[in-house]
């Protein structure tokens, strides 16, 4: 088997002896893909595949190629064209590549040695198990849509023209579903069911199906109800949404390019006292976690917001040099198929110590959101945040029945500043990097309903 | 790509094991993209991305296995990978294939080669000159190019042989507006399966420069009001309501499953009769036309609703053969060789209506008109939908009056279309900026003309919720 680091290596020093800096990443993926439908498997896919990246840096001008073709005609024309590519750049003399640095052994958790040898039997009985717990949960739930298991084997070799030279395995494992709901009068709810892990024994199968079809049973029948400013509680889910945007909010690159609501206002108090956000690229067992970043400078653990004081901002090596300050180790990076680019690795929000229940129990009349739908609602830039929600409605510290079709509207600042109380429960979901929030209740909420 | 011979080969390996069918999609993809970003040039980026995928059918069982590498021993190792399923003797034969030919043709007028890499980066400079002239609110500007050229080839056990080589040209500028902390601002694009001939039929500068004084104009935008109320949504990238919140509902998985509200409805009214609805892969140059889809199978036009009867579902290879219907629609669709096709929109639009836009706007007492927004989500099941108001005005007394920030409208998919009471004569399709995920991305065009929807719930922060 070719040694795919000495690869990258080689690469490098081919691309920098013509006087420029040069960067290569090598991916390799093991995927694995199941997806079952009313006990039988429908789609069953098992593939390897890999590729190239080349970064070329000359005199301040990037330039980028990728390939899945790595013999050497295919090596040799994809190094070619990064360093082609690099004179059309606009020259700025900040962009370089990180100098090396000492790579921690720690062991992130992120490794999954019994992954390769888990038959592919296994996989399919636990997403049949799944399936089962989505349906067995009530009557009412139909179906269990999207019944999906996946997991990737992935390593990744870097090495650049700096000396840094290095690599990692993680795995990835994770299973979903969409639980359907019909209730009498025929009409259906949906909701999701999720777990990921980077261990293959993590996954839960009953509960992640229990999740989607408790949660779309107990939608059947909502209406909405009057519009009204008022409490909401957010579902873990739906909070892993508006911090997708905060995250997006905190880069540094967001700073420098104008482009946040938080802009110009550091060191100042952004939101309540319960507020403390976390980026961690060093979380053991996170999704994200690895132990150098998507340009080879080491992860850390950076709190951005410290209970509610706006502290620091994600910064990648640019970032870095442009405001004068160390990278966080926030270059990410999609496979070789793209250039690293300032993002966050695992973000999340600081448990509280009160439980769900709790939190719900001290509603006097509001809206526990369970599902929520937006597409560019949550804005980073503008700090808007409106969505349309589905839930349960609280009184008197009781759940008493189902809101459907209503918004729920307020402003990320509005947001940060009305957290009054945050959960115990804090959890970790694979979509928009790896993002994490515990149950949230959130006061002066606008619910739009009918009226 | 590869030979017939070898096709041939591989597909009689597929079969080893019991299979019924077996399939071989090839593919050869080579990008090019640029981004300016803070008036630089930032990103340069060239793509080579080349692979294959057998796809084996065993009944309603369907396994897959792809490679990055086209030489015969690893054609041979996927096919036994995804043969590895069955446990039968061959019972099927691969009939000899023959190359199908399509009517339709997309030609490209001019190659991407007619322009040099840095004049195509040259074009980004000036529209972030164009942009940054209109006015000292505009803070910030991203213009991007993307020129992609998706060459694919499928081989199937059943003869068939197809080739459609696609090829897309793209650009999307986004420009950010600011006055006293508050932020405005606008992202678009236009593209579609075209060459260079693209930036001959528009122009970008004037674009980005529309887009910059729109931004500026929304920093007056006051909180959106919430509550029930009407609300027009304006032509071409409006379509995106129906794509969203009916058309995914017309997808024939959600409904051989029976989890879209759509399921059993052929024949019946779903929509006011004024609506006519439309899916159509065969439109010259836009974003979602095809020769042949990822199925093999012929790009066609289907009435999905005429005069607001049910007429059609949108239908995949894998779908069609779960309920024994025997011609698909060309709608299977696959983001790349690595995935498998499932049944997906192309071109989907309302079609012309009879009332003149203008008029739709003056019968609005009070409501408010969407005239941009940053795409949608709906729910396959319910049929809620949510979009976000990017550009959004009020009307009052049939007039356009102040902008409103944060417009959010709720609805529900199979209620507003049987509700919309107004289709106006300006069917357009958008600009060609549509990006579907459906688990995969897809490019997709949608469209309509000015529709009036008498009530639908609008969310917002007014004036009385502070913060």
């Amino acid at each position: 088997m070719t040694n795919y680091l000495e690869l990258a290596q080689d690469v490098v020093k081919r691309a920098a002896a013509s006087g420029v800096q040069a960067e290569a990443i090598i991916t390799q993926d093991s995927e694995t893909q199941i997806k079952v439908s009313k006990g039988e498997v429908e789609q069953l896919s098992q593939s390897s595949s890999r590729g190239l990246g080349v970064r070329v840096i000359d005199g301040g001008k990037t330039g980028y190629a990728y390939t899945s073709d790595l013999s050497e005609a295919g090596v040799e024309s994809t190094w070619r064209t990064a360093l082609e590519l690099a004179a059309v750049a606009t020259p700025d003399a900040l962009r370089g590549l990180p100098e090396p640095h000492p790579i921690s052994s720690e062991d992130l958790e992120i490794w999954d040695e019994s992954l390769p040898n888990i038959p592919t039997s296994d996989k399919i009985e636990l997403i049949k198990e799944v399936e089962r717990g989505a349906l067995d949960y009530d009557p009412r739930v139909i179906l269990a849509e999207f019944c999906v298991y996946g997991d990737n084997i992935n390593h990744v070799y870097l090495a650049n023209s700096r000396g840094f030279a290095g690599q990692y395995g993680r795995t990835v494992t994770f299973a979903e579903v969409m639980g359907i709901a019909r209730g009498e009068d025929g009409e259906m709810t949906n909701a999701f069911g999720l777990g990921a892990s980077n261990f293959f024994r993590d996954l839960n199968a009953r509960e992640i199906g229990r999740e989607a079809g408790e949660k779309a049973v107990s939608l059947l029948g909502g209406k909405p109800v009057e519009t009204q400013v008022g409490t909401v509680v957010l579902d873990y889910f739906v909070g892993a949404q508006i911090l997708a945007a905060l995250a997006q909010a905190l880069s540094a690159e967001s700073w420098q390019k104008k482009r946040s609501f938080l802009l110009d206002r550091m060191g100042q108090q952004v939101g309540s006292d319960m507020v403390t956000l976390m980026d961690n690229g060093r979380l053991k067992r996170g999704l994200a976690s690895a132990p150098f970043d998507g340009e080879g400078v080491p992860t850390a653990a950076t709190r951005l917001v410290d209970e509610g004081v706006l502290q620091n901002l994600t910064y990648d090596s640019y970032a870095a040099a442009k405001a004068g300050v160390q990278s966080t180790g926030n270059a990410a990076r999609a496979g070789h198929r793209s250039l690293p680019g300032l993002g966050p690795s695992n973000f999340y929000m600081q448990p509280g110590n009160v439980s769900r229940e709790e939190i719900i129990a001290g509603v006097e009349k509001g809206l526990y959101v369970i599902s929520v739908m937006q597409t560019g609602g949550i804005d980073p830039v503008t700090g808007d945040c409106s969505m349309g929600a589905n839930g349960l409605w609280i009184e008197n510290g009781k759940i008493v029945g189902p809101v459907g079709g209503v918004t729920v509207a307020t402003t990320l600042d509005g947001f940060l500043n009305n957290i009054t109380q945050v959960g115990n429960d804090l959890r970790m979901v694979p979509f928009f990097g790896s993002i994490g929030v515990p149950t949230l209740r959130v006061d002066n909420v606008t619910i739009g309903g009918s009226k | 790509m590869i030979e017939k011979a070898l096709a041939q080969k591989v597909l009689h390996e597929a079969l080893r094991t019991g299979a019924d069918l077996a399939e071989i999609y090839v593919e050869d993809v080579v990008s090019l993209q640029l981004r300016l970003d803070d008036s630089r040039l930032e990103q340069a980026v060239r793509g080579a991305d080349r692979g294959a995928g057998v796809r084996v059918f065993f009944g309603n069982l369907v396994t897959y296995a792809f490679t990055d590498q086209l030489d015969e021993a690893s054609l041979m190792n996927a096919a036994r990978a995804a043969a590895s399923a069955g446990n039968q003797s061959s019972k099927t034969q691969v009939i000899d294939l023959t190359e199908r030919k399509s009517p339709l043709h997309y030609p490209v007028e001019k190659p991407f080669e007619s322009m040099s890499v840095a004049e195509k980066a040259g074009l980004l400079g000036r529209m972030d000159e164009a942009a940054r002239a209109v006015g000292p609110q505009i803070v910030q500007v991203t213009a991007g190019y993307l020129e992609l050229r998706r060459h694919m080839w499928l081989f199937n056990s059943e003869g068939v042989q197809v080739e459609d080589d696609r090829h897309f040209t793209e650009m999307r500028g986004g420009v950010v507006a600011r006055r006293n902390g508050t932020l405005q601002r606008i992202n678009e694009g236009f593209g579609g399966r075209v060459g260079l001939e693209l930036l001959e039929r528009n122009d970008a500068i004037e674009k980005i420069g529309s887009m910059a004084g729109r931004a500026i104009k929304m920093l007056d935008a006051k909180p959106c009001p919430a509550g029930d109320m009407t609300v027009v949504m304006c032509n071409g990238w409006g379509g995106v309501l129906f794509h969203e919140a009916c058309g995914h509902q017309m997808e024939a998985d959600f409904i051989t499953k029976g989890s879209s509200a759509y399921t059993g409805k052929i024949g019946q009214q779903v929509a006011n009769p004024i609506i006519t609805a439309i899916d159509d892969g065969t439109i010259p140059g836009r974003r979602g036309s095809l020769r042949f889809d990822d199925d093999g199978t012929p790009a066609q036009r289907t009435v999905l609703i005429e005069k607001g009867i049910l007429k059609e579902y949108m239908w995949d290879l894998v779908e069609c053969r779960r309920v024994g219907r025997t011609q698909s629609t060309g709608n299977g669709r696959r983001e790349s060789y690595r995935h498998m096709p499932m049944p997906r929109m192309t071109n989907t639009f309302i079609d012309q209506g009879g009332h003149d836009p203008q008029e739709i706007i003056e019968s609005v007492e009070k409501g408010i008109y969407i005239a941009g927004m940053a795409g949608g989500q709906a729910d396959i099941s319910k049929g809620d939908y949510v979009f976000n108001a990017t550009e959004a005005y009020l009307i009052e007394k049939g007039k356009l009056t102040t902008p409103l920030r944060g417009a959010t409208v709720f609805g529900n998919g199979p209620k507003t279309l049987l509700e919309i009471d107004m289709v106006g004569n300006d069917l357009a399709l958008d600009p060609g900026q549509g990006m579907c995920g459906k688990g995969q991305a897809a490019r997709v065009s949608v469209g309509q003309p000015t529709i009036r929807i008498p009530r639908a719930t609008v969310g917002g922060t007014d004036d009385s919720a502070g913060s």
